[in-house]
């Protein structure tokens, strides 16, 4: 776990302290709301339709047992016993008052953490794996060249006012569990011919309202020459993004418009100017960085199993959780745990502040200290010894978190909408009760198989709509929400983008139309291996829309 | 028709401009503009803005049902109202924020 050192813990208590006199001198008036609104964004400080909004970064999802009762703490102290993690590895606060933000602020200082950068036309909170370090496919842990972007984009001055928000994901494994071809700059370990460990570098990927598939830029930067090549797309960016229009001020457009040979043309113009100067990562600083991402000290319990298909005779709920919610470990004898988010009839991603504090205590007796946040809104147990996973598995039913359903249809991306969300058209919540509801027998679920559901409010995707197998996106029309289905996205390494199949839904129809679309699935797939993406990349969009509107 | 809302300073909370000058919290007691009151509304919203303790400063239209002031967008029917998520994680509905004890303010 990286501990701050004294620049970094300088430079949070700085502005923590800076942040605490302007809202001091907004309550007395000496600031307007105009002079003080862009200094609470730059805080991540949102004014949404019921209160304010605290969004919390956690850097590359990635906290300690002290960190997260922290989160706890803060979430029963100053808001309403609860926290919302949503999918850029941040927890949102809902209800807090202005006047205790100072004091919040102080409260995640003191565990090493903040809300900077959390807003605005900067380079945000960079996300990741969430099983990196313990993943069996991973070829590198990417957090320790994680951390460096966080160290070298957290203010940077040349960098904090761009065209538009900046986000850039990485993976240190093959298979894409970070979306980095959905970010502005995804970055994939990848190893050369030498047997060299670098990155391949996506530009250009995005949602929003012009969802964009990420294009390889270049598939081999080696570690020590990383910063240097991707300050030299900042800066490519910083100087063309558009600033004329918000809608097409995303360096996705930029690379549309331009053509990615032309991109790649001037970042490597840039990158011959810099290359080789103050930006050359030494291999000592990598070094001593990756010395806090080190591996735990694991017990040999190389010998020790578990037998899930007898675990699910004899304990079906036991079992469908170690079916479902385990991923296999680096380390023999070890698993890393999914704790879903997604109870029958919840909001995605929320936990109490009571939840908060058990997954932090079972993260310190059962997973050496450490815990994850996904980008699909779910927490991770990464290094859980098989021979534990059964004291970790009644702990959680007995706070309600032990849902076997990742990756299953109840298992879904949900943002905010518009219960919440100043900017949103439509609620999503309650339409993610719904399915969950209609879909909450777990029999039903694992005859279904791997399906992802996304849902977002409006165009802006903060539910990642676009790429889920199924995607829903509210809309407003006349007055009213309406529910757009799109089909066949993927967030994955097999990245797509989903299809609009046809008229909306009122949002009453839609579990009913999810319904028939798993139905027909179902009756056409090609043996339970098939999953419901990869019937419909085999079927087409056709008979999806005829089974749907007949 | 049309009423004044915004957000109080301190909590964030939905207020409504009520009859007497004060924001409240009560959709109920919002004062009701008419059509050709856009003078005086536009007035109150300028004396509101003035005084920094309301924000997100909006105009919005209602219409009145059985007498009861209804907003005409869903959003503001929930703003109004609270979430609707029909249960929170403790099993109980949201509550919309509330104001404080400072946090009632007039315009005049």
């Amino acid at each position: 776990m990286y501990r701050y050192d004294e620049f970094d813990a300088a430079f949070v208590a700085g502005r923590t302290a800076q942040f605490a006199d302007q809202v001091k001198r907004r309550l007395s008036g000496e600031l307007s709301e105009d002079q003080f609104r862009p200094l609470r964004l730059m805080n991540g400080l949102y004014l949404q339709l019921h209160a304010y909004m605290l969004r919390v970064a956690v850097p590359y999802g990635t906290l300690s047992s002290r960190q997260m009762r922290k989160l706890a703490h803060i979430a029963r102290t100053y808001d309403r016993g609860y926290g919302h993690f949503t999918t850029r590895q941040n927890i949102q606060y809902n209800w807090p008052k202005l006047s205790d933000i100072p004091a919040v602020l102080e409260e995640l200082a003191s565990v090493e953490m903040h809300a900077i950068q959390t807003s605005g036309n900067c380079i945000r909170n960079v996300t990741t794996d969430q099983f990196a370090g313990a993943a069996a496919d991973e070829i590198i842990d990417p957090r320790p060249i994680a951390e460096i972007l966080r160290q070298w984009s957290s203010l940077h001055p040349e960098f904090s006012y761009l065209p538009r928000k900046f986000k850039i994901a990485i993976t240190g494994s093959p298979n894409d569990r970070a979306a980095i071809r959905f970010h502005d700059i995804g970055l994939q370990a990848a190893v050369n011919g030498a047997g060299e460990i670098g990155w391949e570098v996506w530009v250009g990927g995005g949602l929003g309202r012009t969802p964009m598939i990420a294009k390889l830029l270049n598939s081999f930067v080696p570690n020590e020459h990383l910063l240097a090549y991707l300050e030299s797309i900042m800066r490519v960016y910083n100087r063309y993004g558009r600033r004329d229009n918000k809608y097409k001020a995303r360096i996705k457009i930029l690379v549309h418009e331009e053509g990615l040979e032309s991109i790649k043309g001037q970042v490597e113009a840039e990158f011959a100017e810099v290359r080789g100067g103050v930006l050359t990562l030494p291999q000592e600083e990598v070094d001593r960085i990756s010395a806090y991402f080190a591996p735990p000290a694991f017990a040999d319990r190389s010998g020790d199993s578990v037998d899930i298909a007898y675990q699910s005779i004899i304990d079906p709920a036991y079992g469908r959780w170690l079916d479902n919610n385990l991923h296999p470990h680096v380390q023999s004898g070890y698993a890393s745990v999914t704790i879903s988010l997604k109870p029958v009839g919840g909001a995605p991603g929320d936990a109490t502040d009571a939840q908060m504090d058990v997954v932090a205590d079972l993260a310190e007796r059962y997973s050496y200290d450490e815990l994850r946040v996904t980008h699909e809104q779910n927490l991770v147990l990464p290094h859980v010894a098989i021979a534990d996973l059964r004291a970790v598995f009644d702990v959680l039913v007995a706070h309600d978190l032990a849902e076997g359903n990742n990756n299953l249809i109840t298992d879904m991306i949900c943002c905010p909408g518009l219960d919440f969300c100043a900017l949103a058209n439509a609620r999503s919540i309650p339409i993610a009760q719904e399915i969950s509801r209609k879909f909450a027998d777990p029999v039903r679920q694992k005859e279904i198989g791997d399906l992802k559901i996304k849902i977002s409010g409006c165009i802006n995707a903060c539910g990642h709509h676009h790429v889920g197998h199924i995607g829903l996106l509210g809309v407003e029309k006349k007055g009213g929400e309406l529910y757009q289905i799109t089909l066949g996205g993927d967030a994955t390494e097999s990245a797509s983008v989903g299809k609009i199949i046809g008229p909306g839904f009122e949002a009453e129809e839609v579990p009913n139309a999810i319904e028939k679309l798993v139905d027909f699935y179902i009756s056409q797939r090609q043996g339970e291996e098939e999953t419901f993406l990869v019937a419909y990349r085999r079927l087409g969009e056709a008979p999806f829309k005829e089974a749907l509107y007949g | 028709m049309e009423i004044l809302t915004g957000n109080e300073l301190i909590s964030g909370a939905a207020v409504y401009l009520d009859g007497h000058g004060v924001w409240v919290e009560d959709l109920q007691s919002a004062r009701l503009y008419a059509k050709d009151e856009a003078v005086a509304r536009d007035e109150a919203l300028a004396a509101s803005k003035a005084t920094g303790r309301v924000v997100s400063l909006e105009i919005e239209e209602v219409e009145q049902v059985d007498g009861v002031i209804v907003p005409k967008r869903l959003r503001e029917r929930i703003r109004a109202a609270g979430p609707t998520a029909p249960l929170s994680l403790n099993g109980q509905a949201y509550e919309r924020q509330h104001l404080g004890e400072d946090g009632h303010v007039s315009i005049r």
